[in-house]
């Protein structure tokens, strides 16, 4: 293999790369999100420096059902996002994320630093109750139910639109050979091309579970504030490096 | 959390890293090495440069992990394609499939190991070792080798040993956030502390099944060269940059 194609790979395997070059377009792309109000110390303690938490503690606890995503297939995820502040402007900051595709799982870390391992998350229609479940190896961490399209969102599917093209952010950490960090950084992106197709707001419950490596119930739940539900197409694309860990520790 | 604390993590999340820090101690890591010909000019275009092939043979391997440090439990299939890399002759890591993300996520990540999630399968069937693969809910790979029939024999093992602690060089591929390689590299490893519990050779046959994700069977199969069946403890250290692609 010549170096030429080396240097034109978008990820390992050479032989059959894992994940190809984005950007990548999810079509049909379904949201379950639960916002609850949970500990501030805790919560300090959850998101990295230079961010800053929101000052009214929420987290959104997310179910994401992916069934049609350029480059990584079918699938499903589970997480945590915290709405927090980085130099004073509003950016959302993704904390623990649960899928079920490895594509995505090594182009998620390896790109942007989502911070994603495996797991059996699920989103269904079960009856009258948006249901999402998150096993992690082999037990259930976490469990999510909302009333079915009860009301539509306040601003309709244009707000929500809006809503999705707020800047997120992720810790990325990548190693060296030899074990000390290569990369860490702050890494942030914007969707693109989102075109929402319905969106709904419901009572919901969140149910977390202790799991040493799935702790998404490190963060307790105090209060449930609600539940959302939409579906859309958007486009992922590259990110950009928003804070430097090494380079300003070395300044 | 604290800039120095966020320096201070081993890997990412933040809240429970997918693996800690390295050196990782296997016990009773269990190997089944199905060796065979297969066609030079295949073999040619899955080495990168500058590693050259020495002969046409290669490897598919299950790897049964019971008790992996930091890891946890879990099953492996890779394919190794002997090189020379500076006139040494290595062992390099073409495909791995694996079944756990922490050592799939800190094999990508440290060393740059080829790995996918895939569900392989190693265990004594009847009379006969057998090693599986599925990839997606496909079967792509079977092998099969006779059990334990040279117990007894009187030679030494020095070879056999030899070729566990191989150097193994990886090619890692990471990503910027832009997309465009970032580290581009050929990493080189070597097993540490190696203690051979058992080790038998025998008569062995594979089977690959053409798949587009995991494409084992890219390197054909043209004639068979026996196995491999050995139980090890081995530390599997960091590893060193041999060459830098972007350098």
């Amino acid at each position: 293999m010549k170096v030429e194609k080396i240097l034109s790979l978008p990820s390992m395997p050479a032989a059959s790369p894992s994940y190809p070059m984005g950007p990548y377009r999810f079509v049909n792309r379904e949201y379950m999100i639960i916002t609850y109000v949970t500990d501030h110390e805790l919560l300090l303690n959850a998101v990295p420096e230079p961010l800053v938490p929101n000052v009214d503690c929420h987290v959104l606890y997310e179910w994401i059902r992916m069934p049609d995503s350029s480059g990584f297939g079918d699938y499903t995820e589970s997480g945590i996002v915290i709405p927090c502040t980085f130099n004073g402007e509003a950016i959302n900051y993704t904390c623990q994320m649960y899928l079920n595709d490895e594509p995505p799982i090594s182009g998620g870390r390896e790109v942007w630093g989502f911070p994603k391992k495996f797991a059996q998350p699920k989103l269904q229609v079960s009856s009258d109750t948006l249901t999402g479940t998150l096993d992690y190896a082999g037990q259930l961490v976490a469990m999510g139910t909302m009333a079915y399209k009860h009301e539509i969102a306040p601003g309709g599917i244009e707000a929500t639109a809006k809503g999705m093209t707020k800047t997120q952010c992720n810790l990325k950490i990548i190693p060296d050979v030899d074990g000390k960090l290569k990369i860490c950084q702050l890494v942030a992106y914007n969707l693109t091309d989102v075109t929402i197709k319905g969106s709904w707001v419901s009572p919901a419950r969140l149910h977390l579970i202790p799991h040493v490596n799935a702790p998404a119930a490190d963060l307790p739940i105090k209060r449930i504030v609600g539940g959302r539900h939409f579906l859309g197409d958007l486009t992922l694309p590259h990110g950009r490096v928003l804070f430097d860990y090494v380079k300003d520790q070395a300044a | 959390m604290k800039k120095s604390d966020v320096l201070g993590l081993a890997s990412m999340p933040l809240q429970s890293p997918t693996y800690p820090r390295g050196p990782y101690r296997f016990f009773n890591r269990q190997y089944l090495i199905l060796n065979y010909k297969t066609d030079a000019a295949a073999l040619r275009e899955a080495l990168p440069e500058p590693l050259e092939p020495v002969g046409d043979q290669v490897s598919v391997q299950w790897l049964d992990l019971p008790d992996g440090e930091g890891f946890g439990a879990y099953a492996a299939t890779a394919q190794i394609i002997p090189c020379k890399f500076k006139g040494e002759t290595c062992n390099f890591v073409s495909q791995m499939y694996v079944d756990n993300c922490a050592p799939l996520a800190g094999g990508r990540e440290i060393w740059g190991y080829p790995m996918k999630h895939g569900d392989p399968v190693l265990k004594i069937s009847s009379d006969t070792i057998l090693g599986e693969l599925h990839y997606a809910g496909t079967h792509v790979a079977t092998g099969t080798m006779v059990y334990k029939h040279d117990a007894f024999r009187e030679r030494d093992l020095v070879a056999e040993c030899k070729a566990l602690e191989r150097t193994q060089i990886t090619l890692k591929v990471i990503p910027g956030v832009n997309g465009k390689p970032e580290i581009a590299q050929l990493v080189a490893i070597n097993f540490t502390d190696c203690k051979m519990k058992g080790m038998w050779t025998g008569q062995a046959r594979l089977e690959l099944v053409p798949a587009v994700n995991c494409p084992l069977a890219d390197l054909p199969i043209l004639q068979m060269a026996g196995g491999v069946h050995m139980v090890t403890d081995m530390t599997l250290p960091y590893g060193r940059v041999v060459h830098d692609y972007l350098a």
